[in-house]
């Protein structure tokens, strides 16, 4: 049996209280820093995931920020629409109305007060239109797409640019031959490979075969001829598309042409519109932001906070060569308007023109609103994300709180129970130190 | 009945005295050191005393009783074999506390729990997630604030990363320190328990156990043990004139798991002789060392200047910290020897040849032939040397040997032998042969009188001739060589000795070994110091092939400050390589396609009519893609970069020092540019000149070749690195946590994060709010990124450490840390508490227990009164025989 020497006990009893003290002082440290745990090394698998669960809230707050930014910009660009469509509502906008009435109204003027005012609306209401669609949030203007730091609506010579590029930009319909466009020279009337000048429109300007060769010579309009074989008219089809076999000649007295820089630049023009109008800028909103494979956004966790003012108020030209944007279209109405002049009464084909585009601002304006509405949703979107992402910002704090935080009942009971057990083991380090046969000696 | 002394009791009562007082002082000396560190308690041997021997005349009514007690010694009480096992587990304990110490102090930077902002979002854990924070606000606007705001974060993050590496430095630095202290306390250890075995041996001499003496060894010894595992052997040694005494012995404890290695048995202490332990020193690397340029030095020498002499160079560590334990030698620098001697005796044969050429003493020898007998008769009685002799069938010969010269020469020589002074007599065939008695010249005046006879009743004759006579000669003693030495190509000596003892010649083969500085193997150690290496030297997955293949197969687990250091690098270097990349690239148009700029012309020479091959492609011919400049310099194109010349791969983009280099180094011509200092630019023209000579030689003939002028572009490059290796520079090259710093073009405005690297329309069409290049830079922040330690450490073992986001990298290697802290804490624990044991365990046989003490001292003390009552006793009764006997009727 080993013996328990005097020096035995009292290390062993230093050990047992250096124990116990320990455990105490880990206990208290429990109880003040209110911690399950201080270090990696206590608890390695809840500090990786403590951790994690910052993260994330970290992330949240910042995806709040930007959420709620986007949010706020969304709402003032709502409500520059919303000025727009009260002003462009053929039903309830009393800009609208006034324009109805007074279109009655101007049938019969004979005078032209009620022409020189409805050019006033209309000029008004473009102005209103670009000014509200210039807005901006903060220092970005907010209908600029991914352009935010340039204004994006620019009027020059009464025709409205949209970040440098005409809106009412399109693919000129020019004479295509195998994909190209035709060049004809004008001085000959031969058909050029090498020429600058374009036939635009050619289906307006087409004469039946049969019409040409049954006129008088002299009575003949000039029409477009072969290169190759000079003499022999070109023939085209009645859509105007160049045909061996076709039944119409182009008469070029009639035919508009446009230089090649000219049709090059409409064509630029056009493309890059069409570009702007897909152009997207992506923010981080806590819809999992992540590239795939090839490094590419996918969109579809990303929230595309371009506002292009265009998808409200339209771009480009229609079948008939008019404008879908509003305020080309209300700036041709006012030109009609103001190309009657006084004492003159409406002919009927600008009354027919200007009909017509009133019911194409009709349209235009249906589609405003169609627009509008589902910025709206998109605001609501957003704002539905703003409380989605505070929630996910207190569950966060919650779940890590959770995993950290002490169970404070738990702590002060494991306190109390050590620093009961270290008492109690001074107490007995005072029995150990007493007591020796010595203390019996006489 | 036998004697009895009368005053023989006094002398039991004295020595009863005696020996309760001896128990008393050793029980006084046992409570005076119940708190003496390491202080061993002491018993007395004390044996019952008898004196006398057996009597061969003791009476059988006598009864031998004993003269008392006798003290024969003072001994200690100690188990050994608990030593073993407390030193053993003490080296474990060693080892752990250290290791779980050292990865404490690297938890104490690393270990983020509780740091930083919100009651615990960590400090670099949250710089990084501040920089995400940063690009989503830049994402959302582009701008200049935003761009200075990210700017701001990025410094703050690279700024806390140099804090970390620079901790981690400086704690390296310290580890460093205290491995030194380490070492010094061990050595002074060492050098304790030498100086302490001599203390000891003295004592013994002088017949004292000198066990405070011990004590102290031991406490050496104990603190020893928990710097490394050691294994304690005590034998006994001749300390001359027959004298034994105890000699320690102290090796290391054989911890190499490697059978193969023996060094990690090396002896620490032997005796009188100690070792003394040192880290190797090697000389100083130069980092820049290139093997293949002539002009590159591959050492340092303390002015930073360089050399390829190792011993010029300036010393420092070597970098695994291997060590080293010098010679042993003793308290006066005496070195060990150990000499083991083997002894032949040489034969007589051998000792007359050479060397030795022993000359024998010999004897004076004559020799008389015996020749014819006549005239004898059968009966007949003669005398030879005063005996007599008869013929006959009875008699002592018969008359028919009487003609045997052979049987007659045997019966005088056994007649005459003793009668001739100073000679035996032998007979040798038909001859007598007189032998002097000595050794040594006779001359011819002390030749013997012949053999004679008197032929008694007889009238016969006996024919007695001279035969051959040897005066003999002085013996001479070998020759000794002298002692010859021969040194060995393993380092020991063989000494070749001779010496004379008894009459006997032996030869002496003596080997001798030398004391010799031992390099110990990577693991041949166990215990603080060797915790104290690996917390300097292991670098986990870091480790190189090298440093497995030849230092310790299991380096790559094994994980130290290196290991944090170079995860922190790696995370860095990531980090800062990611965004670098992500922002540096080349112009694109709004569909992606690279936008190209003129940047000029060159003239080329074509038809050259010689065939090249392409890199790895024999088929490969000479095809418009292939040019030299007007120079005759391969400059090649974009499409086809790459001509090969012998071996050496020269490059569109090379310039000339680098093509001049890839010649000579590829060894397509080893020679090339001889003499020549490549990196000069002085000489510049010369090498192109070269170079235009060495594509003559390989059919590249620029001369009379047809021009041709091809328009060159280029890309146009946007943005820079974010990130470089200082602030003040753009050097992407070897970032790491130490040196990570914000780029200066960023710092200074000319470089920003590059938004998009789409121009629309050129530029006709701007985007000054679109961020698709910044959406990838936050995305990258969650990205799971493979980190490989071969992208740091281009030789290591490991091919993948982890994957995941820089977040997820970072808390890896802090839970890696904890998960280590975790086992250490464990394996200390336990070992631990089983050394606590071990010592309770000594401490129950060798400490001093004051119950026990003061029983002893009780009993000492009873002792001491009962022998001096005995005394009085006897006093008492000698004082009746002596002064009270005798008397009656007086």
């Amino acid at each position: 049996m080993i013996r328990a020497t005097t020096g035995g006990v009292l290390k062993s009893y230093r050990r047992n209280l250096m124990n116990s003290f320990i455990a105490r002082n880990k206990a208290q440290d429990t109880v003040l820093t209110q911690r399950n745990f201080n270090s990696y090394a206590e608890d390695p698998t809840s500090a990786a995931r403590a951790f994690k669960l910052r993260k994330a809230r970290m992330t949240v707050q910042s995806q709040y920020s930007v959420c709620t930014d986007t949010h706020k910009k969304f709402q003032t660009g709502w409500s520059s629409l919303e000025g727009i469509s009260k002003l462009i509502d053929t039903e309830t906008a009393e800009p609208m109305k006034t324009l109805t009435g007074t279109t009655l109204s101007m049938l019969n003027d004979p005078t032209g007060d009620a022409r020189e005012q409805l050019t006033k609306v209309l000029d008004q209401i473009s102005q209103t239109i670009v000014q509200n669609l210039n807005q901006k949030y903060g220092e970005n203007f907010i209908f600029s797409g991914a352009d935010g730091h340039n204004v994006p609506f620019e009027i020059k010579d009464d025709k409205l640019y949209y970040r440098g590029v005409p809106v009412d930009a399109a693919v000129p319909n020019v004479v295509m031959d195998g994909g190209a466009p035709m060049g004809i020279d004008p001085a000959t009337g031969l058909v050029d490979a090498n020429g600058t000048t374009y036939v635009k429109d050619p289906a307006s300007s087409l004469v039946k075969r049969s019409t040409f060769d049954a006129m008088d010579p002299a009575d003949q309009p000039k029409i477009l001829k072969q290169n190759a074989n000079p003499g022999d008219p070109q023939r085209f089809n009645e859509n105007g598309v160049p045909d061996p076999n076709g039944e119409y000649y182009l008469n070029l007295d009639q035919a508009e042409t446009m230089t090649k820089e000219e049709y090059e630049t409409a064509v630029s023009d056009a493309e890059k519109l069409k570009y702007l109008m897909n152009e997207k800028q992506f923010v981080d909103i806590g819809l999992g932001f992540q590239e795939n494979e090839n490094g590419q956004l996918i969109e579809s966790s990303a929230y595309n906070a371009a506002l292009n003012g265009l998808t409200f108020i339209g771009y480009g030209l229609d079948a008939d060569g008019d404008p879908k944007n509003i305020y080309s279209l209300v700036q041709k109405m006012k030109e009609i308007s103001s190309r009657v002049k006084d004492g003159e009464k409406w002919t009927d084909e600008d009354y027919d023109e200007f009909d017509g585009l009133v019911k194409k601002l009709e349209r235009a304006s249906s589609e405003f609103k169609t627009e509008f509405t589902n910025m709206s949703a998109g605001t609501q979107k957003l704002e539905n994300n703003v409380e989605l992402l505070e929630d996910n910002f207190y569950n966060l704090q919650e779940q890590y709180a959770d995993i950290e935080d002490v169970d404070m009942a738990d702590a002060l009971t494991s306190f109390v129970w050590a620093q009961y057990c270290y008492n109690a083991a001074l107490k007995v380090g005072n029995s150990v130190l007493s007591e020796s046969l010595m203390d019996y000696l006489k | 009945m036998g004697m009895i002394g009368t005053f023989d009791a006094f002398t039991t009562a004295r020595l009863g005295i005696y020996a309760a007082q001896h128990g008393l002082r050793v029980t006084g000396n046992n409570i005076s050191n119940i708190n003496t560190a390491g202080y061993t308690r002491q018993r007395i041997d004390q044996v019952s005393l008898k004196t006398g021997a057996s009597d061969m005349y003791r009476s059988t009514y006598d009864n031998h009783v004993g003269n008392g007690a006798l003290v024969t010694g003072i001994n200690q009480i100690r188990d050994p074999y608990l030593d073993i096992r407390y030193r053993n587990t003490s080296s474990d304990v060693g080892f752990y506390d250290t290791m779980l110490g050292g990865l404490q102090q690297i938890a104490s930077i690393l270990d983020e729990v509780g740091k930083g902002e919100n009651g615990g979002d960590g400090l670099l854990y949250a710089e990084l997630m501040k920089l995400s924070t940063a690009l989503r606000q830049l994402e959302s606007d582009p701008n200049k604030d935003n761009d200075n705001l990210t700017r701001a974060s990025a410094e703050a993050l690279a700024s806390l990363f140099r804090t970390y590496a620079d901790k981690l430095d400086t704690l390296k630095k310290n580890t460093l320190e205290g491995f030194e202290k380490d070492i010094s306390s061990v050595n002074e250890i060492l050098t304790n328990i030498r100086n302490l075995n001599e203390s000891i041996r003295d004592n013994e001499l002088q017949g004292d156990n000198a066990l405070e003496l011990r004590d102290e060894r031991n406490r050496q010894i104990d603190a020893l043990s928990e710097y490394m595992h050691i294994r304690v052997e005590y034998s006994m040694e001749d300390a001359g004139a027959g004298k034994q005494v105890e000699k320690l012995t102290i090796r290391l404890g054989n911890s190499n798991p490697d059978p193969t290695v023996t060094t990690d048995s090396s002896v620490l202490i032997d005796g009188l002789f100690g070792t003394q332990v040192s880290v190797k020193m090697v000389p100083k690397a130069n980092p820049d060392y290139d093997a293949k340029d002539p002009n590159s030095f591959q050492y340092l020498k303390p002015d930073n200047t360089g050399t390829n002499n190792p011993d010029e160079a300036e010393q420092v560590y070597d970098e695994n910290y291997i060590l080293q334990l010098g010679k042993l030698v003793d308290r006066r620098g005496k070195e060990w020897e150990g000499r083991t001697s083997a002894y032949k005796e040489l034969t007589q044969a051998e000792l007359l040849q050479p060397p030795y050429n022993m000359v024998l003493g010999e004897k004076a020898v004559f020799k008389f032939n015996v020749g014819a007998a006549a005239g004898w008769n059968e009966g007949d009685v003669i005398q030879i040397g005063g005996k007599d002799v008869t013929i006959g069938a009875n008699g002592d010969i018969t008359l028919a040997d009487m003609n045997d010269p052979t049987k007659l020469a045997a019966l005088v020589a056994k007649n005459l032998n003793g009668t001739v002074p100073g000679y035996t007599i032998t007979a040798d065939g038909g001859t007598l042969v007189y032998t002097a008695t000595k050794t040594g010249l006779v001359d011819a005046a002390n030749k013997p009188v012949g053999p004679t006879f008197n032929p008694g009743t007889g009238a016969g004759t006996i024919d007695f001739t001279d035969g051959a006579e040897f005066f003999g000669v002085t013996g001479k003693a070998p020759t000794l060589p002298a002692p010859t030495t021969t040194n060995n190509p393993d380092g020991t000596q063989t000494i070749v000795s001779y010496i004379q003892s008894v009459g006997k010649y032996y030869e002496v083969t003596t080997q001798v070994e030398h004391t010799d500085e031992v390099t110990l193997d990577d693991n041949d150690l166990h215990g603080s110091l060797q915790a104290t290496r690996e917390l300097l030297t292991e670098a986990g997955s870091f480790a190189t092939q090298d440093t497995v293949a030849n230092v310790d197969e299991n380096a790559g687990i094994k994980r130290g400050i290196p290991f944090y250091q170079k995860s922190l690098d790696l995370l860095a270097q990531k980090l800062a390589t990611e965004y670098n990349k992500l922002n540096e690239g080349v112009m694109l148009d709004q569909d992606g396609n690279e936008v190209e700029s003129i940047t000029g012309t060159i003239e080329f020479l074509k038809s050259l009519g010689v065939t090249f091959h392409e890199a790895g492609n024999s088929k490969g011919g000479f095809g418009d893609g292939y040019y030299v400049n007007a120079d005759g310099i391969f400059v090649g194109t974009t499409e086809h970069p790459v001509c090969v010349l012998d071996q050496a791969q020269l490059s569109v983009n090379d310039t000339v020092q680098e093509a001049a280099k890839k010649i000579r180094d590829s060894g397509a011509d080893p020679t090339f540019a001889n003499g020549i200092d490549i990196d000069d630019p002085a000489n510049e023209a010369q090498l192109a000149g070269l170079l235009k000579d060495f594509m003559k030689a390989h059919g590249v003939n620029s001369d009379n070749a047809e021009k041709e002028t091809v328009t060159l572009t280029k890309p146009i490059k946007m943005g820079g690195p974010l990130f470089s290796n200082r602030n003040d520079g753009d050097d992407t090259t070897g970032i790491t946590a130490s040196n990570i710093s914000v780029s200066h073009s960023w710092s200074t405005g000319d470089v920003r994060i590059v938004p998009k690297f789409e121009v629309l329309f050129n530029g006709e069409v701007t985007d000054s709010t679109q961020n698709v290049n910044v959406g990838h830079m936050l995305a990258l922040i969650e990205k799971s990124l493979v980190y490989n330690p071969q992208d740091l450490v281009p030789t290591a073992v490991g091919t993948k450490l982890f994957q995941g986001s820089f977040n997820d990298m970072l808390s890896d290697s802090v839970t890696t840390l904890g998960n280590d802290q975790r086992i250490q804490t464990s394996k200390l624990n336990t070992t631990y508490t089983s050394l606590i044991d071990l010592d309770t365990s000594r401490e129950g046989v060798s400490g001093v227990d004051l119950n026990d003490e003061t029983m002893n001292m009780m009993q000492y003390q009873k002792a001491y009164s009962a022998a001096c009552r005995l005394m009085t006793a006897i006093d008492e009764a000698i004082d009746r025989l002596i002064n009270n006997t005798g008397i009656a009727g007086r």
